[in-house]
């Protein structure tokens, strides 16, 4: 036990060096700055934004409409002149604004008479990228703020005694939600994109600590073969054993620490990103919230003991087959070339669980994927949702059956000659 | 002369390496006396290496016997670890790390005892004569003061045995001779030493006896001064220039 506590002494000393930290610190430093920059991008951009208003009616249903803009919330700025494909640019320039409404003389008169009438309006488009779309839909919520301040406004001339609310939703969805045996009364859209962000977020980060764990390892022992110091060690006095799992302890803990850094990295950009993108969904959420829990969608410790098993179980797998592969390799470049196989095996369940559901898949390709021990830390996170546990301690146990076989092997490997002789050298032919 | 009193500290019988079809080693047999110099010498490929690493415990003999005090080091390589130090012949040293850092390393793989490791290094760092830049990583290291340190290293934990495979290559003629003294007075202190070199001046200058060695045979064993007389030659270098010769003629 104590020289194998020097051994992983050593191995982490080797792994944690300046090199391999570096590429964490940028990570989080950059999507730190990224999510920063977002979330300054988007309350400069709803902050700088008004909205250009040229009234040429001035009637009643006008002062309607400017009234229910402003009480929005939207800054708007009253143009002079009449709004045509000629002046909408000098409009827009003259306010500073990326969207111009035009109130056409005769509105008011119009509205007032029962026809319905267009407002016309420009939107200078800039840039495609998603924040550059916030222009587009705070003019989607302009709309929908006029025509529902119209409506009210001509329902109270027209019907006195209906509140204007009820005619302008007289039938409301009241939206119960059924998962499992447990149910909730919200919205499904709300149940759905609450759960695909973590359906969404978690697998990558599985993905990334899966793989790191498999690139250290693989690096770690061909870096032993590269520095020519690997013949030494293996006539030190300690058991092989002891060499292959100071190796997987090491690697298993620098890819988990380096997981937690890209975590915390993702979670700042995530959350700049939704500050960019979201607004009025921070509020809705908060009230779903509840809701999600009594359907279970949320994690409890149970719950977060699986997933962590699962993913440790992967881990150990990954660590199990990438050191094996590590023994083939030459030099560290090749590290990468030997672990693609590996690298498909955990992209593959990656990839599908994150677009397709299993159970619609069909049978063949179900169990072919179901035969990938990397597909069970994905699938792991719904079936907890789903309260399938049956699922994930199946996953769990299938996974450490293939640790198992690999890990024998492994040993096998280190403690006979093909450590020292077993190469990859295609159409080469041996000495 | 070689039926000495004490028991050797090694003894190898009809030692053997297959590699497939390739017979590296063909059944070789010699031992190693307490406190001896023994030399391997031959030309390459002719199965140094392979034998040395077996000794080492790092590749399984096809056929034959490694017995180490007394220890079956085929069957228990473990315990035949803790006996042996070896040192190949292009062997590094872990970059990230301070020399200094590698010396405890390799000092607390050895011995559970913090005594012992302490003085391990005490000696690695005396022996290696790097003085401050022991502080420095290994990776600033120059090949020849990388090759001190893993001299240093291999000597440091007094082992019954130390196998060197060209222990003094890539050093310059003074750091060569330095170390050829203190593995010469390592020795007269009782430390065994399994060595192969093609440098015939050191054979000479440090070895007890030498077997000649040839395409996985061995072909003559004695003192050097033995082995002049017995080809008439001047000096080492011709007596293996006959050995090489012959052996490829036998093969």
């Amino acid at each position: 036990m104590r020289r194998f506590l020097v051994l992983l002494k050593k191995e982490l000393r080797e792994l944690l060096t300046l090199q391999t930290l570096l590429p964490f610190v940028i990570v989080i430093a950059v999507f730190g700055v990224l999510g920063q920059t977002l979330s300054a991008v988007s309350a400069e951009q709803s902050a700088a934004a008004p909205l250009a208003v040229a009234d040429e009616d001035g009637g009643p249903y006008a002062q309607v409409v400017l009234e229910a803009l402003e009480l929005a919330g939207f800054e708007t700025v009253t143009v002079d002149g009449p709004l045509t494909e000629d002046t909408a640019q000098d409009l827009l320039d003259s306010a500073e604004a990326n969207i111009v409404i035009g109130i056409p003389a005769g509105f008011s008169k119009a509205i007032a008479a029962g026809q319905t009438q267009r407002l016309p309006s420009w939107t200078r488009v800039r840039n495609f990228s998603f924040i550059g779309n916030t222009d587009i839909a705070s003019f989607d919520g302009a709309m929908s703020v006029v025509n529902s301040a119209v409506a009210a406004s001509v329902a109270a001339e027209a019907a006195p005694s209906v509140p204007p609310a009820m005619l302008q939703q007289p039938v409301a969805p009241a939206e119960h939600v059924i998962i499992g045996d447990r149910s909730a009364e919200t919205p499904a859209i709300a149940v759905m994109s609450f759960v695909s962000q973590q359906t969404t977020f978690i697998p990558i980060v599985l993905f990334l600590v899966i793989v790191f764990a498999a690139q250290m390892i693989a690096t770690a022992v061909a870096t032993e073969k590269e520095n020519k110091t690997l013949e030494t060690l293996l006539s030190y006095p300690v058991t092989r054993t002891a060499i292959v799992t100071s190796k997987m302890v090491a690697a298993g803990l620098v890819a988990l620490l380096s997981a937690a850094a890209y975590m915390l990295g993702m979670q700042q950009y995530m959350s700049g990103m939704e500050a960019s993108m979201g607004g009025g969904t921070e509020s809705a959420a908060a009230a779903s919230a509840a809701a999600m829990q009594q359907l279970g969608l949320t994690y409890g410790p149970t719950d977060y003991l699986m997933l962590g098993l699962t993913l440790f179980a992967s881990i150990l797998v990954a660590l199990s087959i990438a050191i094996i592969l590590g023994a083939f390799a030459e030099s560290v470049k090749s590290v990468g070339s030997l672990i693609t196989p590996l690298m498909v095996l955990i992209l593959v369940p990656y990839l599908l669980t994150l677009i397709v559901d299993l159970s619609v898949m069909p049978d063949a390709v179900r169990y072919a994927v179901m035969a990938i021990p990397f597909t069970y830390p994905f699938v792991t996170g719904p079936a907890l949702f789903l309260g399938n546990y049956g699922l994930v301690w199946w996953g769990i146990a299938y996974q450490l059956v293939w640790f198992a076989v690999f890990a024998a092997i492994a040993a096998r490997v280190f403690s006979s000659d093909r450590i020292l002789t077993m190469k990859l050298s295609f159409g080469r032919k041996k000495r | 002369m070689t039926s000495a009193a004490n028991a050797p500290v090694l003894e190898i019988r009809g030692l053997t390496k297959r590699y497939g079809e390739l017979e590296a080693v063909r059944g070789i047999d010699f031992h190693v006396q307490p406190g001896e110099v023994f030399a391997l010498i031959g030309p390459n490929g002719a199965g140094k290496t392979t034998t040395l690493r077996m000794v080492a415990t790092i590749l399984r003999p096809t056929a034959g016997t490694i017995t180490m005090n007394g220890i079956d080091v085929v069957k228990e390589p473990d315990r035949a670890r803790q006996l042996i130090s070896y040192l190949p012949e292009e062997a590094g040293a872990y970059k990230n790390l301070k020399a200094i850092e590698y010396l405890k390393f390799v000092a607390e793989v050895f011995f559970d005892d913090r005594e012992r490791a302490a003085e391990a290094v005490r000696m690695g760092r005396e022996v290696s004569g790097l003085g401050d830049r022991l502080d420095d990583k290994l990776g600033s290291y120059s090949k020849g003061m990388t090759r001190k340190l893993l001299l240093a290293r291999t000597v440091m934990t007094q082992p019954a045995l130390a196998i060197l495979d060209e222990p003094t290559s890539g050093l310059d003629v003074i750091n060569a001779l330095e170390l050829r003294e203190r593995i010469k007075q390592m020795a007269a202190e009782g430390m065994s030493v399994l060595l192969s070199s093609h440098n015939m001046l050191e054979i000479e200058f440090l070895s007890d006896r030498v077997s000649m060695i040839a395409e996985g045979r061995i072909h003559a064993t004695g003192s050097p001064a033995e082995l002049k007389e017995r080809y008439s030659a001047e000096n080492l270098e011709q007596v293996f220039a006959r050995v090489a010769r012959d052996g490829r003629e036998v093969a």
